[in-house]
């Protein structure tokens, strides 16, 4: 029992057949080998270290099935960068030291990039308040706070360039 | 926690479609709509899905209308999009309190009113807020019979609802409501926007700065959510929408009524207060918001 699904992650199609129990979080790893993309809480659907972007929206890849992405855009850890300059929000992690285990990073950084694509400039309790889905267990929360601000503060700077 | 094997996997782009997929005869047909809860159910192996029946490609099902001064909400709609409408639902802002605050940002992308209410957990915020506010559930069996039911006769305990094998939930109509109404939903939770250990929702009827009338609905008991007779019998009666002395006795009253018992985490007396409190806080913010003020 399979299906034959066509999705574009990262902005190239790729095409498999998948069982249709198999996760989407699994797709993304062990499918396509983008292990960027990370399982916190075995499939509980409560870290949000799997977080993707499913046709631009944050989505937990856990709660949802391959076969759901068949025809949609998966955008990972691993397509964010440009030319090979890091996204704001990746910099911001990495100038405000918002990791230490780094487990959570690539969840937590999906989720600010969407959560700033609709909040170009949020304030502080807003941005907690985003962050919610996403757990950190080193308790780091203060720069991670501190970098999406700082990459709202980047991203509303040059686009006004 | 990962899902047994599911035989076959469809996504209709139609209600009609999707009707008689599971109207096939085989049986063992599942509906997934955001998936939030459904999810966690097929991946602790709670549920069992034979055959699973995506609804997320069906453009009819979703989408906020007025409808002869109501509001009709179609059952795919994301607590997303009802939380952006924060501030333009007139007597039905309940609704974008309770979805502003499901689960979290992730959840809110997926998760759908109709998948929630088709659900009703114990535990829920859409649920109670149709409650509260008196919601007609639109749903369409694989007879392809459309019919309509009151919330409070749609509701049938915890995780039980009036849906029949194969029926969808198509919309949640919210009746026109006259000048002078107001609603308000808030919930207290373990941790901030987790499941409601206790949720209230207020429906308020208002005429000359006085309550005349509304619907008090609380969540996070053992049944599912529930309204209280005796505080919505003091709404009856009547009081001015700033009395606080009354608004707390109303409150009051429904925690005494419906107070569930506690749990390893919660006792029953704090959910006694927290039904008397929130009921206060929603009261208060129902009936200014009612009453323009």
């Amino acid at each position: 029992m399979a299906q034959t699904i066509r999705v574009v992650v990262n902005g190239r199609t790729v095409e498999r057949s998948v069982p249709e129990r198999m996760l989407l979080v699994d797709f993304i790893r062990d499918e396509l080998g983008l292990t960027g993309t990370h399982q916190g809480c075995t499939y509980e659907g409560v870290c949000g270290a799997c977080t993707v972007h499913l046709n631009g929206e944050a989505v937990k890849s856990c709660m949802m099935l391959a076969v759901q992405a068949d025809g949609e855009e998966i955008t990972t850890i691993e397509g964010l960068a440009r030319d090979g300059a890091l996204h704001p929000v990746q910099k911001a992690f990495n100038e405000h030291h918002a990791l230490q285990c780094g487990y959570c990073t690539s969840g937590m950084i999906m989720n600010a990039v969407d959560f700033l694509r609709t909040t170009p400039a949020p304030t502080e309790a807003e941005i907690r308040h985003a962050l919610i889905g996403n757990i950190c267990r080193c308790t780091g929360y203060q720069n991670i706070v501190a970098a999406v601000a700082a990459a709202a503060a980047a991203m509303r700077a040059r686009a006004a360039e | 926690m990962y899902p047994r094997p599911i035989g076959e996997y469809h996504r209709p782009a139609s209600l009609h479609e999707a009707l008689q997929l599971a109207g096939s005869g085989r049986g063992g047909a599942i509906y997934i709509a955001g998936g939030m809860s459904l999810m966690q159910a097929l991946k602790s192996r709670v549920a069992e899905a034979e055959r699973l029946i995506d609804l997320n490609h069906i453009a009819e099902l979703r989408g906020i209308a007025e409808e002869d001064g109501g509001l009709t909400i179609g059952a795919m709609t994301r607590h997303r999009d009802l939380a952006a409408q924060a501030g333009r639902l007139g007597a039905y802002e309940a609704i974008a309190d309770a979805a502003a605050h499901v689960g979290d940002r992730q959840v809110r992308n997926r998760g759908t009113i109709g998948g929630s209410l088709s659900w009703n957990y114990v535990a829920a915020c859409l649920p109670t807020v149709a409650l509260g506010c008196g919601a007609v559930v639109r749903s369409v069996g694989t007879s392809g019979e459309r019919v309509e039911t009151p919330i409070d006769a749609f509701q049938k305990g915890a995780l039980t609802t009036a849906l029949e094998e194969g029926e969808i939930v198509t919309a949640i109509h919210f009746p026109r409501a006259p000048a002078g109404a107001g609603s308000a939903y808030r919930k207290w939770g373990i941790v901030h926007d987790a499941l409601p250990v206790i949720g209230v929702c207020v429906h308020v009827q208002t005429a000359d700065g006085r309550i005349t009338g509304g619907r008090f609905a609380v969540t996070g008991l053992a049944d599912g959510p529930a309204r209280s007779a005796r505080a919505e019998a003091q709404m009856a009666q009547g009081f001015a929408a700033t009395d606080a002395a009354a608004i707390s006795a109303c409150a009051a009253a429904a925690a005494e009524e419906l107070s569930p018992p506690g749990d390893a985490w919660v006792s029953a007396d704090y959910k006694k207060e927290l039904i008397a409190q929130l009921g206060r806080e929603m009261l208060a913010l129902a009936a200014a918001r009612a009453t323009g003020g």
